[in-house]
């Protein structure tokens, strides 16, 4: 099997259709002015034009999956019994993620460290990460927001990927980076892709020229004192809505919430994304809340990402710069802004306790 | 011009509260963000152009001490309609008043230049220049402002303490308000359906639009996330999406003050508002009432009267 | 886990008994369904499990019988929302969902040869209670054991005929006190962290172990450290909202560690390291 291919722009629809064979296949499509990855028919529209508003983190980590199926059953000799019965699926399709771009299959990296590189793996994203292909198609350049050169990513980085694909002459050189991915590259429509090896480079390497890194050479270690000081946080998020945009769409947030939902006999438990920026994330019964105020919450997913998940996973940063979170957020809040100062060798917390005596709320 | 007056106007009322709630530049030429300004210093990076499309009225009720907010005209209505609802102390707010001709929609703009990054933006009368790696393309403001600009009734604040220009009063007939309300009414019910229940499907349940919403008083007690009363479930079905939509344009029945926060902020580009302005719409043939344009109104779900004038099925 | 390769996925158990220990607290003893899981399952004193009505939902709670009885698990439940309300209306025969065990547990064999003194609040007392009997069952491993336990009313002291045994037993120095008078109260008065002043145990050779409501928590540990308790020797166990209870969900941190999988058992010395949301 080539690992080197190339396919022509008309031929897209051809092959987006050949993954989907023996498998669910995830594609960017057009919903109006929207761009949202769902699970290709031939009635959709892919648009590869620019990142699409979500990330394609659904695909194998669903916004709202059923844990666990119940159902209470009456024992036949004692009605006044009641027995359960759970059931689980995890016999999930072979899926095929199409379109995302590098910083999205990076952020399955992230999830996979806390999903599956443990002893208490989730079994219900292992199992679909396993049976998951992710081609993904390389950033011609930057849109809003993005900083993924800052984060040890580029527009053409192959970090989580099976397959990655430039645009090049009017099609896609492709690159195959895993196993999973030199079986794609086996499909009828993909033509020798040696010659296009060169254009491609000089394409992502013109492509990862032009993002921004916010984060200056050598500048890499948190503030410890800054990212205590509450005057920071205060002066820094007041204008945060405490939404949950920023971690819904982030390719790496992976928290979530388990709720019962029963219909009379039978019920699922499911499991749904949640969000650290959420007041009841850590709200507990007796009215006690370790996170009450925004900038706490706040604190905790910039440190989530830029400090607490280093410190855990050997330095790896838990944000692919993707810029979703800063291009989406209501009030514009930059996460690369916020780490740019914490990460500032000359970071002083005085300097923000000067313009404010009284972090609010 | 008025960004320098808005400056003066800043540095002048600074003494006297804790803070001033403004608009800086963002992250990038084409963003600007809030900005709360403590310190004289800190109000000379402040902006006013037609990107300041948030509506600072809505930080006014979490404040705990008096404090300015700089508000457009249609973001005023936010301030009545608080004062009608007690939601705020008119005493505790200094309120810095900007005759707007209008902003701009950044999707929109950003739309038209094929989602390049923004190199640089500079406004003239009426249309703005956006610059990116391509070159540059000149807009009318009129063809990439928000649905609300194209219908401004109220461009100079209706309350204020300071204004930063000379008044200006609409040039829009106030028959085009509701046009597009009217534009659905014209379609079927089955059709309606179908267009909103493809537009919620685009919702992820971010809660952006509640949280960004001036009106939505529950917040972190929305019945969306409650499990008691358990009416949403956390499933992501188009059922629950619709629900929370509908509750959400339920409770701003005759409170929707139509600043198109809901649909400015939603990250999937869901045409929130529509609804609640078709719902306001209603209100207001039933009831003659107009969300915050008078702080002496009361909201007609705030009253009950046992005869409506238009609700003949209600006498008794 | 109870051998289940799914973590999420609960042990069906049947409620052998209900105890109801306060106004507002039971006791249920709980049977694997499947005979062979109880015979091989094993935990450490001071893990949790998370308990399932299904149709309502899971939550925390303390295996609050010891490793060395295995006949059942007990857990104490105080009615505080959708969950424990739940269990509350459970009755003996019903069956519920158990995932378990969860967390790490007390450094039962660094404490061997040392004094130990309990002080809990409340509930508090029921992942002390793991400990206690599990001390109890190995009495000459451990020296003096004082227990300071304390609650608002003679009503809400859990386990009361457990509390009598204690009393009774001369190895073990028990102090009971009640927030305020009480009508027939004859013991002590007063809040735990005063009674823990006026003790004034000794901290040579001691391991301090407290649990309870987090105001009373706080005020012991300022009690403990007058007492020149080194931070090492103090420790606690931490409560957090909870969700997965194996480290996933994301909600129970503190800084990189999380309170359901890398506690709930910490020493005040590992706390002082860790970022704090307080
Ligand atoms: C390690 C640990 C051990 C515990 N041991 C005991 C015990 O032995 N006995 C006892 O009575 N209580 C114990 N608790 C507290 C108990 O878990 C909560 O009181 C209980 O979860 C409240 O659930 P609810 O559904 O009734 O309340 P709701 O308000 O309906 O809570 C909703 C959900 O939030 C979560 N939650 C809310 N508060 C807490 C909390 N304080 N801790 C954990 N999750 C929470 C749960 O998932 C719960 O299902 C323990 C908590 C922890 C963290
Ligand atoms: S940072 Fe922005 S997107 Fe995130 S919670 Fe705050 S307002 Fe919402
Ligand atoms: S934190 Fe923001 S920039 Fe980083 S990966 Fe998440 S959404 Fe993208
Ligand atoms: S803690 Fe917050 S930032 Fe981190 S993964 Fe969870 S939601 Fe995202
Ligand atoms: S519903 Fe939308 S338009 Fe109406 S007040 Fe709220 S945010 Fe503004
Ligand atoms: S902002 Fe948009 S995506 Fe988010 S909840 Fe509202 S409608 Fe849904
Ligand atoms: S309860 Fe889920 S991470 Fe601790």
């Amino acid at each position: 099997m080539a690992d080197k291919g190339y396919l022509p722009k008309e031929k897209i629809k051809e092959f987006v259709e050949a993954l989907g064979k023996d498998a669910t296949v995830f594609a960017p499509c057009l919903e109006g002015d929207t761009i949202i990855f769902r699970q290709y028919t031939p009635d959709k529209e892919i648009s590869l034009d620019r990142p699409a508003n979500t990330p394609p983190k659904g695909a194998i980590y669903p916004q709202c999956e059923t844990l666990l199926s119940f159902e209470f059953k009456k024992e036949a000799d004692n009605p006044q019994k009641m027995d359960v019965e759970l059931k689980v699926n995890t016999d999930f399709p072979k899926a095929v993620v199409f379109g995302g771009r590098p910083c999205d299959a990076r952020g399955f990296t992230v999830i996979d460290r806390v999903f599956i590189d443990t002893d208490t793996a989730d079994p219900y994203y292992k199992k679909r990460r396993e049976n998951t292909t992710i081609v993904t198609k390389c950033c011609n350049g930057p849109v809003a927001g993005c900083f993924c050169v800052g984060v040890g990513g580029g527009p053409a980085v192959t970090e989580g990927s099976d397959v990655v694909m430039t645009e090049v002459d009017g099609g896609y050189y492709l690159e195959a980076v895993t196993d999973k991915g030199k079986a794609v590259m086996s499909l009828p429509m993909i033509q020798d892709g040696a010659s296009y090896e060169a254009k491609a480079k000089a394409a992502n390497e013109k492509a990862t020229a032009a993002v921004r890194n916010p984060f200056p050479e050598g500048a890499d270690k948190i503030s410890a004192e800054l990212f205590d000081s509450g005057d920071f946080w205060g002066n820094v998020i007041e204008k945060c809505l405490s939404c949950g945009a920023c971690t819904f769409l982030c390719p790496t947030c992976y928290c979530f919430n388990i709720t019962d939902e029963q219909a009379i006999t039978t019920g699922d438990r499911i499991r749904s994304w949640d969000s650290c920026m959420f007041q009841h994330f850590t709200l507990e019964t007796s009215g006690h809340n370790p996170r009450p105020a925004k900038h706490k919450r706040f604190r905790n997913r910039v440190g989530h990402k830029f400090y607490y998940y280093p410190e855990k996973y050997d330095g790896a940063i838990a944000c692919t710069g993707c810029g979703r979170c800063i291009r989406y957020c209501p009030v514009s809040v930059d996460i690369s802004e916020i780490v740019g100062y914490l990460r500032d060798p000359k970071a002083d917390p005085k300097a923000w306790a000067a313009k404010k005596e009284d972090a609010k709320n | 011009m008025s960004t320098q007056k808005l400056k003066e106007i800043i540095k002048q009322v600074l003494p006297d509260v804790e803070a001033v709630i403004c608009w800086q530049e963002g992250f990038d030429k084409l963003n600007v963000t809030p900005i709360f300004i403590t310190s004289p210093e800190q109000a000379e990076k402040v902006v006013w152009n037609p990107l300041c499309a948030q509506n600072l009225a809505s930080y006014l009720p979490s404040q705990k001490k008096k404090v300015a907010v700089a508000v457009k005209g249609c973001d005023s209505r936010t301030i009545v309609q608080y004062m009608q609802e007690g939601l705020i102390d008119r005493n505790n707010v200094v309120i810095i008043g900007i005759p707007c001709k209008g902003i701009i929609s950044k999707k929109k703009v950003q739309k038209a230049i094929g989602n390049e990054p923004v190199e640089d933006v500079s406004f003239t009368e009426g249309s703005v220049k956006v610059k990116t790696p391509s070159g540059e393309k000149t807009f009318a403001i009129a063809d990439v402002c928000p649905s609300k600009c194209t219908s401004c009734q109220y461009p100079t604040p209706i309350v204020y303490d300071q204004l930063t220009a000379d008044p200006i009063q609409s040039d829009k007939p106030a028959e085009s308000v509701y046009a597009d309300v009217a534009e659905l009414e014209g379609k079927t019910l089955e059709e309606r359906k179908a267009y909103f229940l493809s537009q919620f499907d685009k919702c992820i349940r971010c809660y952006a639009c509640r949280n960004a919403c001036p009106m939505c008083v529950c917040q972190d007690s929305c019945i969306a996330e409650t499990r008691d009363p358990h009416w949403i479930t956390q499933k992501l079905s188009l059922d629950e999406k619709l629900m929370f939509h509908m509750i959400h344009a339920l409770h701003l029945a005759g409170r929707c003050v139509e600043c198109g926060e809901c649909e400015r902020v939603c990250p999937m580009e869901i045409p929130v508002a529509k609804l609640k302005k078709k719902i306001n719409k209603e209100m207001k043939e039933l009831f003659d009432y107009i969300p915050g344009v008078n702080p002496e109104d009361k909201p007609p779900m705030y009253i009950f009267n046992v005869d409506e004038a238009k609700i003949k099925e209600h006498k008794l | 886990m109870t051998g289940n390769q799914n973590p999420y996925l609960p042990e069906l158990a049947t409620v052998t008994k209900v105890i109801e220990e306060t106004p507002n607290i039971k006791s249920f003893q709980v049977v694997f369904n499947d005979a062979e899981k109880m015979k091989n399952f094993t935990f450490e004193p001071g893990q949790v499990g998370q308990l399932s009505v299904f149709g309502v939902g899971e939550s925390t709670f303390v295996i609050n019988s010891p490793p060395t009885r295995m006949e059942y698990l007990q857990f104490s439940v105080m009615k505080a929302g959708e969950v424990t309300t739940a269990l509350h209306g459970i009755y003996e025969g019903d069956v519920i969902g158990v995932r378990a065990p969860l967390g790490n547990w007390f450094p039962y064999n660094d404490m061997k040869g040392k004094n130990i003194l309990f002080i809990g609040g409340g509930i508090g007392l029921a992942p002390l209670r793991t400990l206690i009997l599990y001390m109890l069952d190995n009495r000459a491993d451990y020296k003096d054991i004082t227990i300071i336990y304390g609650s608002r009313t003679p009503p809400d002291l859990c386990y009361k005929d457990e509390l009598k045994e204690w009393e009774e037993r001369s190895d073990v120095n028990l102090i009971l006190t009640v927030d305020n008078e009480f009508p027939g109260w004859t013991k002590r008065t007063g809040f735990v962290p005063t009674v823990l002043k006026e003790e004034a145990p000794k901290a040579d050779d001691t391991i301090a172990i407290t649990c309870g409501p987090p105001i009373m928590i706080k005020f012991v540990l300022e009690g403990l450290a007058e007492l020149k308790f080194p931070e090492e020797n103090i420790i606690t166990t931490l409560e957090a909202r909870m969700k997965c209870g194996i480290g996933l969900c994301g909600r129970c941190n503190l800084g990189h560690k999380y309170i359901c999988k890398d506690g709930p058992v910490f020493s005040l010395k590992q706390l002082k390291e860790l970022p704090s949301d307080e």
